[in-house]
């Protein structure tokens, strides 16, 4: 069953290369290319900078503290590792940049809502 | 049981291991480990505090995550087991969501 799959997608796959320039057939078949793991995983994470922009939207009340600062923590540090690694990885380093300034402004916009629902009980 | 317990302080004690805990590879998926754990201390809390774009969204994250962690040389379990975890807690959460608010309601929040 699966081999019939994979069959079809190889001969897909050799069909397209059949009219690619070589220089393009090299990006293609690139082992961190298009058809790998290792290109959809980290732009993938994209998705998550998206998610926490439109996030915006939502009120104050309705956020979670817990996981706008475990996404603002990874993104910083991800952010730091990715320019001490070799190579540099600029792309891993602007999307973790990304999404540790998304959760640092939702992190804001959570703690300045409980404190003005500390200051409004206090009166 | 104590022989197991002294091979493993010893372990911990070495070089080997105080080298691995300075590599890029074991501080990355350190912080990865934040994010289920942020959805498990969540899960105890008020469902109208999810937000199933970004649920759904680190639903993926983790399934490709999970089959990077894998495929990268050297293969990285630490990582793959933090997605594991992420992608069964963002599961429970969505669903939390989806019977807190109900499948009829119209739209995200």
């Amino acid at each position: 069953m699966t081999t019939a799959w994979r069959q079809a997608l190889v001969k897909l796959d050799s069909r397209l290369q059949s009219r690619m320039s070589d220089k393009l057939k090299e990006r293609w078949n690139h082992p961190a290319g298009l058809k790998t793991i290792h290109f959809w995983a980290p732009a993938f994470k994209w998705s998550l900078v998206v998610a926490g922009v439109s996030d915006y939207l939502r009120p104050p009340e309705k956020l979670s503290l817990n996981q706008s600062s475990s996404l603002m923590a990874t993104g910083l540090i991800w952010s730091r590792y990715s320019m001490v690694i070799t190579p540099k990885n600029w792309l891993l380093f602007s999307v973790n940049i990304c999404l540790g300034l998304t959760g640092a402004v939702q992190v804001a916009r959570i703690l300045r809502y409980q404190q003005s629902i500390k200051e409004t009980e206090k009166k | 049981m104590s022989r197991h317990a002294r091979k493993l302080f010893e372990h911990v004690k070495s070089k080997e291991f105080r080298q691995y805990l300075m590599r890029y590879h074991f501080w990355g998926p350190v912080a990865n480990w934040g994010i289920p754990i942020a959805a498990m201390a969540d899960m105890k809390k008020n469902p109208d505090i999810i937000s199933p774009r970004m649920t759904a969204a680190l639903c993926v994250y983790s399934a490709l995550f999970m089959r990077f962690a894998w495929m990268v040389q050297p293969r990285n379990h630490l990582l793959f087991a933090c997605h594991i975890t992420n992608e069964t807690c963002q599961l429970i959460q969505l669903g939390r969501y989806f019977s807190y608010s109900g499948v009829t309601k119209e739209g995200a929040a």
